[in-house]
């Protein structure tokens, strides 16, 4: 009984630290960034083609109309937002503003996205419950 | 040489211009991105000189892109063979050309403002025969040139010039081909009934001018052997005791429509320029018009 116990207790040690270290995964969900530059197929192609090529990006969808890139992440993810920002520079487009839906938590003033390395001012309410959030903002 | 020409299109389907993306005779900026290339062909025609270019380009980094053109003759003419196309040399040669493109404006959705640098280095593959006698040292082709344009959805305009610049390595040559002078303005356009969104077939219509001064043949050795025109003799040297042969060199302004039409990694392009101002020297033969045609297929988003 008491064996059965000492079992119980390191599966659930290991699945406390299988989630922890899921946790530390970036959790960017969707982000609409907008190009400035792009005119025409080829351009967008080039775009597209190397933006589905980064890591964690589950679909991409461009407008030459409206220049804006839509890109829907998977869980878990090791996305962050200087690599697309530069990965758009590198096609010779300029990135622009952006609205991104990302997992993360308040730390002070800032919406720190979680596993990752980048935190947003954000202008919107600090929320009571400081448990992990899911929330849409502008990044300029 | 039609059969010729068509088995060497139907053969180099699966290959490409490299510069595919805008104008097709005259100057405009680089386009691939980082580690993005291109693979193609060209064919021109000039009143009976056939061309076939196959080219690559490589995107090094953002604004800095080299291609490698190397165009060969299916058949040769008496036209003069000076620069006569922004991004192919007008002699059968390899080519090896580095844009740098310094200035690089987006300034709104679909909008840019761009220029680029080019400078090239080209070395002779073939002979180019000669009508009054043996054929010119023009080796090493050192290019340069300068190419900037607005680019929108709906219109393009380019304006660019290069100068083309012989050299005379080739031994036991007397006769050499003098410098040429390429300059053109392209004004493109995208019909609103053809503007739809990505993904969808693109194309555009050009409407392209190029100007050209190619320089007259020279002996500067003195009269030695040779002819100055269908076995006669040489003229008189000039004041500086150069020998200009006659029947080489002209000046040339050619204008007409051009289309670019572009579905996944493939651009077809194709147009045709008349000729405004044909002036050959001596007997060489006029152009009334000249044809090019390209294929281009891009590998894009190859980054590491």
């Amino acid at each position: 009984m008491r064996k059965d116990w000492a079992n119980a207790l390191r599966v659930a040690g290991l699945v406390v630290l299988l989630s922890s270290a899921h946790s530390l995964r970036a959790e960017y969900l969707r982000v609409e960034l907008r190009v400035y530059g792009l005119d025409c197929e080829l351009c967008a192609r080039g775009v597209s083609e190397s933006v589905q090529r980064m890591p964690g990006v589950k679909s991409v969808d461009i407008s030459l109309k409206t220049g804006l890139l839509e890109i829907v992440l998977a869980p878990g993810n090791n996305f962050k937002m200087s690599d697309l920002r530069k990965r758009i520079r590198e096609n010779g487009f300029r990135p622009m503003e952006a609205t991104v839906t990302a997992r993360g938590e308040f730390s002070g003033p800032k919406f720190q996205v979680s596993g990752s390395n980048e935190s947003y001012d954000v202008a919107k309410s600090h929320p009571k419950d400081d448990g992990p959030i899911e929330l849409t903002f502008d990044v300029r | 040489m039609l059969v010729v020409v068509t088995c060497v299109i139907l053969f180099g389907e699966r290959s490409v211009r490299a510069d595919g993306h805008g104008p097709l005779f005259g100057y405009s900026t680089t386009l691939l991105g980082s580690g993005d290339a291109s693979i193609g062909t060209e064919l021109d025609w000039r009143s009976g000189v056939y061309m076939l270019g196959p080219e690559f380009a490589y995107g090094v980094k953002p604004n800095l892109q080299i291609s490698i053109t190397s165009p060969f003759h299916l058949d040769h003419g008496e036209h003069p063979t000076g620069r006569y196309m922004a991004f192919m040399p007008g002699d059968p040669s390899v080519e090896f050309l580095l844009g740098w493109r310094f200035l690089h404006s987006s300034t709104g959705i679909a909008t840019r403002n761009e220029a680029t640098f080019y400078v090239g280095v080209s070395a002779l593959t073939q002979e180019v025969p000669r009508a009054d006698g043996a054929p010119l040292a023009r080796q090493p082709g050192l290019y340069g040139a300068l190419a900037a344009g607005h680019v929108a959805r709906s219109y393009d305009v380019w304006v660019g010039g290069g100068y083309q610049h012989y050299a005379r390595w080739t031994s036991n040559v007397d006769d050499h081909q003098t410098d040429s002078l390429l300059t053109s303005f392209v004004v493109g356009w995208r019909p609103s009934f053809l503007n739809g969104d990505y993904p969808k077939t693109d194309v555009r219509f050009f409407l392209e001018t190029t100007a050209e001064k190619v320089g007259l043949a020279q002996r500067d050795y003195g009269p030695t052997s040779g002819d100055g025109e269908h076995g006669g003799p040489p003229p008189p040297p000039n004041p500086n005791g150069i020998v200009v042969l006659p029947n080489s060199g002209g000046t040339g302004v050619f204008s007409g429509p051009t289309g670019l039409l572009t579905h996944g990694n493939i651009a077809v392009q194709g147009g045709i320029l008349f000729a405004l101002l044909d002036e050959p020297n001596g007997t060489q033969k006029h152009e009334h018009y000249r044809v090019a045609a390209g294929f281009t297929y891009y590998f894009l988003g190859r980054h590491k």
